[in-house]
């Protein structure tokens, strides 16, 4: 198959210009004014993280819902299309649209706070692994809602629980089961890197930390390809 | 193309969609399945399209049973719902290459496909408009070419003439007949007799989910005879026997809630004594309806209620 989802996908985001520029102007709003304020990294980090993370979910998994909810989801599944490729195209188109709303927001932090150039080079793939992260799970949760309002609920309690354990908010006791799930959260990568950008200094590009996050990355992806119809909401035969 | 075995079908909140039935589409059959809301005609579409999973009974498509791989089954499928559903912000032409690519077919042949069915349906001059900027029966048309777009070797339609106008519901048809002719299986879903008659092979009737009669349309309708039917639509009440002095070209008469229906050999030569005998009963005539014996008299001669479920 073709990837006609990936394109409609960009196409149709194209098409609602006022929601795109929206979807790029309200992040760096918000960016703006944390980055150019005294605020310490290690609360505007965690600020950047959830405000990201929760725009890759949300955005992800409200679209795939209303799909559903109107009939569209049903139509494009009874063409054949294999589910899990119809929700791999979703992922990675929705994840490609949050990075370029977002890049925007990356270059103010950037500047405002003298990021350097090995911290933005860590930035940038942790930025894709999250937003792939993100996107796919708002598919997840995607599937388990029956309307708008569970999605974005589903969406944002799944967001918060995983960001808490990729270290966004409190860093876990070495040993732990909570230190164990950090080092394999997708989010981890994307909370360190916006840590070291927004001025707490810290990891160049480091292998190490970010290959565990895409072993989980990959591990939902199939749990996804596996589930897809299910998440497409039809019965079969 | 299609063979259901003794199937059915209950909902999770335990409504009965469909009970025992059996029925099958070759290549060339024309299956319209008609019954009011409610008696199982969208559930039985919606089995045969692979939307809902079949429990009870078998359900055999291309003559591959419930272990052949769905998305190959559903690309030899074409399926028209109820509600005609797009990508808003997509155009005729995208909404409709969309479709054409998730079935599989190249974008350069499906152009040309979609255009050319544009044209059939007389739907060309809205090719890059907008579908947000559709009215109903242009959504409809737009999702009747997006079902033929790939050649389909079966097509599982649900009311496709509801919100048509009449050219487009002769194109349509028209269509249909043609794909017909090529071996195309169609099983469409209807509240409309006469689609129905126009252009079934074979008419099912289903009634809670049975089927209560099957065959062709002039096999049904010979069932209820060629008598013209009388409706006059009354106000009051009448306590009196109905009708006393029939004129005796009057076969049957029936009295339904507000309104009264005769069957006439002779067509309307009855009516003036008809309307006497009404009068003097102290009814007053609302208006009255003169039409021949249609499908919908056949499903009153098997059930006892009108598809609008009164009984009678």
């Amino acid at each position: 198959m073709t990837l006609v989802v990936w394109r409609t996908e960009w196409l149709t985001a194209l098409r609602r210009r006022r929601l795109f520029l929206l979807n790029t102007l309200i992040p760096l709003a918000f960016v703006a004014g944390i980055a150019l304020s005294p605020a310490p990294a290690v609360h505007s980090a965690a600020v950047f993280t959830v405000l990201f993370t929760l725009f890759g979910t949300f955005g992800s998994s409200i679209p795939l819902i209303r799909d559903g909810e109107s009939g569209l989801l049903r139509r494009y599944i009874l063409t054949g299309v294999h589910p899990g490729s119809f929700l791999f195209q979703h992922i990675f188109a929705t994840a490609a649209l949050d990075l370029v709303q977002l890049t925007p927001s990356i270059l103010v932090l950037a500047v405002s706070r003298g990021s350097s150039a090995a911290q933005l080079t860590m930035v940038v793939p942790a930025m894709v692994l999250g937003m792939i992260a993100a996107n796919a799970l708002g598919t997840l949760t995607a599937a388990l809602a029956k309307s708008v309002a569970e999605g974005a609920l589903f969406s944002a309690v799944a967001a918060l629980v995983l960001l808490h354990w990729s270290g966004a908010f409190r860093t876990p006791a070495p040993g732990t089961w909570q230190a164990v799930l950090e080092a394999w959260s997708p989010f981890r990568p994307l909370h360190e890197s916006l840590l070291a950008a927004a001025g707490a200094g810290g990891p160049d590009f480091d292998p190490a930390l970010i290959a565990l996050p895409i072993g989980a990355t990959l591990a939902v992806l199939l749990l996804i390809a596996a589930a897809g119809r299910h998440a497409a909401g039809l019965g079969g035969r | 193309m299609f063979e259901a075995t003794e199937l059915s079908f209950t909902y999770p909140s335990g409504r009965v969609g469909l009970v025992d039935v059996s029925l099958r589409g070759d290549p060339g059959d024309r299956v319209v399945v008609m019954g009011p809301n409610g008696s199982g005609k969208s559930t039985l579409l919606r089995l045969v399209s692979t939307e809902l999973r079949c429990r009870a009974g078998s359900l055999t498509l291309f003559g591959e049973g419930s272990a052949a791989p769905l998305p190959s089954l559903r690309r030899r499928i074409g399926i028209v719902q109820d509600t005609p559903v797009h990508v808003e912000d997509l155009t005729g032409l995208e909404n409709g290459l969309l479709f054409a690519e998730l079935y599989g077919v190249s974008r350069a042949v499906a152009a040309r496909a979609i255009e050319t069915l544009f044209i059939s349906l007389g739907l060309d001059d809205a090719l890059l408009v907008p579908t947000k900027e559709f009215s109903y029966g242009m959504n409809k048309k737009l999702l009747i070419a997006e079902a033929l777009v790939h050649d389909p070797e079966m097509l599982i339609l649900d009311e496709p003439a509801l919100g048509l106008d009449p050219p487009s519901r002769a194109a349509l048809i028209r269509i249909l007949e043609e794909r017909s002719a090529s071996g195309v299986c169609t099983l469409v879903a209807t509240n409309e007799p006469a689609l129905a008659q126009e252009l079934a092979t074979t008419v099912v009737l289903l009634h809670e989910g049975k089927v209560v009669a099957l065959g062709s349309p002039a096999e049904l309708l010979a069932k209820v005879g060629r008598a013209t039917r009388i409706e006059v639509h009354v106000t009051g009440s009448s306590t009196s026997p109905v009708l006393a002095e029939l004129p005796a070209d009057i076969l049957s008469i029936q009295r339904l809630p507000g309104r009264i229906v005769a069957e006439s050999e002779s067509g309307p030569d009855v009516l003036p004594q008809l309307v006497r005998a009404v009068l003097a009963e102290g009814l007053k005539i609302e208006r009255i309806e003169l039409r021949e014996p249609d499908l919908t008299d056949v499903y009153a001669l098997f059930t006892g209620q009108t598809m609008g479920s009164e009984k009678t």
